[in-house]
């Protein structure tokens, strides 16, 4: 890894981190409020691709794992993966991946800005919910003895607002990629 | 930003931070094999007695559990609906007990502790090439020293934007503050290969 890469990836990871520290941004038309770190995950996977993606998410879960509260609301430390939910954290290393993969062969620069950002909006919709997801109903069903069924009725309240994350993702993928692209230059 | 390391002395304090991650690993694997709820109960009351044996007051003790607790009693709850009772107790114990013990050893071991330990970890993979374990220490300092600098510009553009009478959007905030960040990586890395800190990089 260059040095270049390291510290794109560790840059990635502290605005992560600042996603968490930010009072929740809420959207304008939806009242809802974003809570941006699963946010940070998806913009990850199209700003950075899959391999440095999932490096500066896997930082954040270091630093969450040494004992520094840097997920929302304060929270951090090994107790946090002793959580029925810590399925979707470790999930979202492979989100990254598979969000940052699949940027990486679907949007490139000679495509118009409408089908990049689909395209990003289905990247991130795949590696943001799909697999992250699957990890975390796998998980969610097996450590808190919920059945499968049941953990997927449960999760699918979230669905929704990870939807409207997905989408802001792409639109932020389409602005990176006309300011400062990255993908191209995979890592 | 203020780690979750609690200054002391007591026993967990003392003990080496590789054998701490040990014991929590294997004291995970054994709880999910039993099943058996007067032991796990008991478990729970010694791993809470660890907890406070760790120095922290009792209310602030309280508060760093409980957004974890509040999850594991929720889907306990949720449990409780569709299941027998015996059935919704047995992970809410498990995953009690196991916060508890997670919860100590991260307020018994320092940052440096931790880093140590993970670079240590690291060390033999970097025979695949995937990873220098010195890296993971400078990547985790890059990452503290830029959070700060990061909010701060995230409030200069949101200013911005308010003092041009813009609407103060994600998507009109985000983009900005991640382009100018990103921007930042070539004259960082160019200061990191300047100082010579990548050894191993020629």
């Amino acid at each position: 890894m260059s040095t270049r890469d390291l510290v794109l990836t560790a840059l990635f990871a502290a605005i992560i981190v600042a996603l968490g520290l930010l009072p929740p941004i809420s959207l304008g038309f939806i009242p809802v409020p974003i809570t941006a770190q699963s946010l940070g995950v998806m913009m990850a996977g199209v700003v950075l691709g899959a391999r440095r993606g999932a490096i500066a998410v896997l930082i954040v879960l270091v630093l969450v794992a040494i004992g520094l509260p840097v997920l929302s609301g304060g929270r951090g430390g090994l107790a946090i993966f002793a959580s029925p939910t810590a399925g979707f954290l470790i999930g979202w290393i492979f989100a990254a991946f598979v969000t940052g993969y699949l940027s990486e062969r679907l949007v490139n620069h000679q495509q118009s800005g409408l089908v990049q950002t689909v395209s990003f909006f289905l990247t991130a919709m795949a590696g943001g919910i799909v697999v992250l997801y699957a990890f975390g109903i796998t998980y969610l069903a097996t450590v808190a003895g919920l059945g499968f069924t049941k953990a997927f009725v449960g999760s699918m309240a979230f669905i929704p607002g990870d939807v409207i994350k997905a989408f802001v993702a792409a639109l932020l993928g389409r602005a990176v990629m006309v300011g400062y692209p990255l993908l191209p230059s995979r890592a | 930003m203020q780690s979750l390391y609690v200054e002391g002395n007591s026993v967990m304090h003392r003990l080496s931070p590789r054998l701490k991650l040990l014991s929590l690993t294997i004291f995970g694997v054994v709880l999910f094999v039993s099943g058996n709820l007067i032991l796990l109960s008991i478990t729970v009351l010694l791993t809470a007695v660890l907890y406070r044996m760790v120095g922290l007051p009792f209310a602030d003790g309280l508060r760093r559990l409980r957004p974890v607790f509040l999850t594991i009693a929720v889907v306990a709850l949720f449990n409780l609906i569709f299941n027998p009772w015996q059935e919704a107790l047995v992970p809410l114990l498990r995953l009690s007990a196991l916060m508890l013990l997670a919860a100590t050893v991260t307020a018994t071991t320092s940052i440096t502790e931790f880093i140590d330990e993970v670079t240590a970890l690291a060390r033999p993979l970097e025979r695949t090439g995937w990873v220098q374990a010195d890296d993971i220490g400078l990547a985790l300092g890059l990452v503290l020293r830029f959070v700060p600098e990061i909010v701060g510009r995230y409030q200069a553009i949101r200013e911005a934007h308010k003092a041009r009478g813009l609407k103060v959007r994600p998507t009109t905030l985000l983009a900005p503050l991640i382009i100018l960040t990103l921007k930042d990586a070539d004259n960082i890395a160019a200061a990191i290969d300047a100082r010579g800190i990548r050894r191993h990089v020629s």
